[in-house]
């Protein structure tokens, strides 16, 4: 008997805000964030993705986010090509349809985790996954020594700073990460570049 | 012989009860597996030792399905039928997932290898030409990632990679349904881009430039639009004002107006319009002597008209101003009215070496206005003042174009008093900007109503008394014109502090003619 061939899988690791949210999530959220993370499963030569569009292929960073900022190896699978696009075509009929994105609870990296651990048996590093978790968490800004709400303590040529605009404007009841969850949940991400996967005759 | 007990969450059928408890009493060689499969699990209670294709069996019964849909992938490798769980490590808890084979293989089997065989070509599409499906779509943010999204190809692209009628009409249809391509379509930015890009267009713009113009700007083209209905109307005003004129045009309107319905704009448009603004610059002379301010802008234009060359102006570049051209024509036709109203008012020779200084002079200081609007009421205003504002630069000799005229008649050109009074009042803005104590004048025009009043009527008369000349240009000392304003000043002082004292300084108004004489009141 023949062995079984293993085939590499790759996950591509793209920073959505190219290196923004490394310097100015301390500012903005209070804690350092690496990066918005989108991630996609590289397997049979082909990149696969979870969007707003549904699942989503292309050649292996074929989409407009260009090469990925990192690549983190999986392992291998013996899953052929042909099982694997069932499987896809299966999932994107009921777990990963495209009305089920949700940018923090059902994105792309749930997509990738789910592949993942399919193809591998192995998750996807935490730090991604908990991106959602960690931006939600935000804590709420301490009032710094000039803080909004003291203009003496600033000085009138310049005005109050940015940090502070921000203290002031995330003062509320609810982390600050919270409180931008209406625009976030509304925000849908959609690499382009990549062409529909598991659907019949290509429609989303 | 192992019982299977599946439990599951949500179906109510419970498995066999053969006196095995539940959660206790776990036979050591019984495990809990979950199968997961197209986004559901399911927990399944099996003996370690249980061989793969009996598990199958089970789960082809619990999945109604057939033995061989079923595939059971357990850390990325497939389990083979004569495994048992335990030698592939599948240990309690863990989770096996299963793939169901779609029922027709034969179908599955052609959907795979159509797949397989479209795959280079999908792959070459959607390098080349993207794909519709594509759409970055933050909340409410604009289309220009959707317009990257098709680099280069100015065509929509016409293949879904992975159908499988590729090249049937029927995948157009559909992709054409799509809301994604719908959306492209109603990006108007995009859709000009296609346009202007497209080789017959371009060919046709090459040979009409103003339908280049036209389309990238879209106030013009409305603007054109309100010209061409508006032909009619200017053409009536040029030729009520024909047989008024007093100045030799060797082009008369009716070929002006004839030029003027070719809104293709060619060159003979373009000499036509050189023309005719230098009949306008001509015409303008006996507008420009009824203006008591005109020796202003004299005066202030003398000194450096004599450094630049009193050149003829040339006009360039007539493309871009087709909807200019009848702006010119009725300012044309209004300073000509004008002309007819005030030649006999004024004596033209005496202010005509003034203005003719002055309008070399604006031909080669680049300013933008050369119209000599005056109210036909015969009332000298400052519309001659337009001619100081804007000064454009040296180079630019397309100041006896009319570019900014564009702006300022806004709507419709048809030009009617209202319209010449907004653009005068918008020129006197640029000048009183320009000359503080002027604006200072005004101003206190303004505050006082009845002497502003009498002192439009008494101006005129004023100016015709005493050398026109040396008037001017001792206003347009800037000297003379602070001390006028001090002395203004001080009267709207003393009217508001002590009234009663008026009376005293009137002689010198009456002077001044700035208030009537007892004998006329």
């Amino acid at each position: 008997m023949e062995p079984p061939n293993l085939y590499p899988v790759k996950l591509y690791v793209y920073d959505l805000s190219k290196g923004l949210a490394r310097r100015l999530s301390p500012i903005m959220l209070g804690k350092q964030l690496e990066g918005i993370w989108h991630t996609s499963i590289v397997v049979h030569k082909d990149e696969f993705f979870f969007g707003s569009g549904g699942i989503s292929s292309c050649p292996p960073g074929g989409t407009l986010l260009g090469p990925p900022d990192s690549v983190v190896d999986v392992g291998s699978t013996e899953v052929t090509e042909e099982l694997f696009l069932e499987y896809l075509s299966s999932l994107g009929e009921s777990l990963f349809r495209s009305e089920a994105y949700n940018l923090f609870e059902h994105n792309c990296n749930t997509f990738t985790n789910e592949v993942a651990q399919f193809l591998t048996g192995r998750k996807i590093p935490s730090y991604i996954t908990d991106l959602p978790s960690e931006i939600l968490s935000t804590p709420l800004p301490t009032p710094g020594p000039c803080s909004f709400a003291n203009p003496d303590s600033v000085s009138p040529e310049l005005g109050p700073c940015p940090t502070e605009i921000l203290a002031g404007l995330a003062g509320s009841a609810r982390p600050f990460g919270q409180a931008l969850r209406p625009l976030l949940d509304s925000i849908q991400i959609q690499p382009p570049g990549g062409s529909a996967v598991g659907r019949p005759n290509g429609q989303s | 012989m192992p019982h299977v007990i599946s439990r599951t969450p949500r179906m109510a059928q419970s498995g066999h009860p053969s006196g095995l408890p539940t959660d206790r009493n776990i036979p050591p060689s019984v495990t809990r597996v979950i199968v997961k499969t197209a986004g559901k699990q399911e927990e399944f209670m099996i003996a370690d030792n249980i061989l793969v294709s009996q598990f199958k069996e089970k789960l082809s019964a619990h999945f109604k399905c057939q033995m061989d849909q079923l595939v059971l992938v357990f850390m990325g490798r497939l389990l083979k039928d004569h495994d048992t769980l335990g030698q592939r490590g599948i240990l309690d808890g863990h989770t096996i997932h299963l793939v169901i084979k779609s029922k027709h293989r034969s179908r599955s089997l052609a959907h795979s290898s159509q797949n397989l065989l479209t795959k280079d070509p999908c792959h070459r599409d959607r390098n080349t030409k993207g794909n519709n499906n594509g759409v970055y779509q933050p909340a409410d943010v604009s289309h220009t990632p959707v317009e990257s999204a098709l680099p280069m190809d100015p065509d929509v692209p016409k293949v879904q990679t992975q159908d499988l009628e590729m090249d049937s009409p029927e995948c157009i249809e559909q992709m054409l349904q799509n809301p994604s391509i719908q959306q492209l379509l109603s990006n108007l930015g995009l859709m000009r881009q296609f346009i202007s890009e497209h080789p017959d267009m371009q060919q046709w713009m090459q040979q009409n430039p103003e339908v280049s113009h036209l389309l990238e700007n879209s106030e013009i083209l409305r603007q054109t639009l309100e010209l061409a209905r508006n032909l009619a109307m200017i053409q009536e005003i040029m030729q009520i004002e024909q047989p008024e004129q007093t100045i030799e045009h060797p082009l008369s309107p009716q070929s002006y107006s004839d030029l003027e319905t070719m809104p293709g704009g060619d060159n003979a448009l373009d000499q036509s319009s050189a023309d005719c603004n230098n009949h306008m610059l001509n015409s303008l002379q006996d507008p420009f002597g009824g203006n008591p301010f005109t020796a202003l802008l004299g005066g202030h234009v003398l000194e450096p008209a004599q450094s630049s060359p009193p050149s003829p102006p040339q006009p360039q570049k007539r493309q871009d101003q087709l909807p200019q051209l009848p702006t010119t024509r009725v300012i044309y036709t209004s300073s000509r009215g004008l002309s007819s109203n005030t030649s006999a008012n004024v004596d033209p020779n005496k202010v005509s070496h003034t203005s003719s200084a002055s309008t070399t002079a604006i031909s080669t200081e680049g300013w933008s206005h050369n119209c000599a609007i005056q109210q036909p009421d015969g009332v000298p205003a400052l519309p001659s003042i337009e001619l100081t504002q804007q000064p454009q630069g040296e180079d630019k000799d397309t100041t006896i174009s009319l570019n900014s005229s564009d702006q300022k008649l806004e709507g419709d050109p048809q030009l009617s008093d209202e319209q010449t009074s907004s653009q005068i009042t918008g020129s006197m803005m640029q000048l009183l900007l320009n000359n503080p104590y002027l604006a200072a004048q005004m101003m206190l025009f303004i505050t006082m109503p009845q002497l502003s009043e009498q002192c439009r009527q008494q101006l005129p008369t004023f100016l015709q008394q005493t050398e026109l000349s040396d008037t001017l240009l001792a206003l347009a000392n800037p000297r003379a014109s602070q001390a006028i304003l001090q002395i203004e000043q001080g009267l709207q002082l003393l009217a508001t502090e002590a009234p009663v004292l008026l009376p005293w300084v009137a002689p010198y108004l009456w002077g001044l003619g700035w208030l009537p004489s007892p004998s006329c009141s």
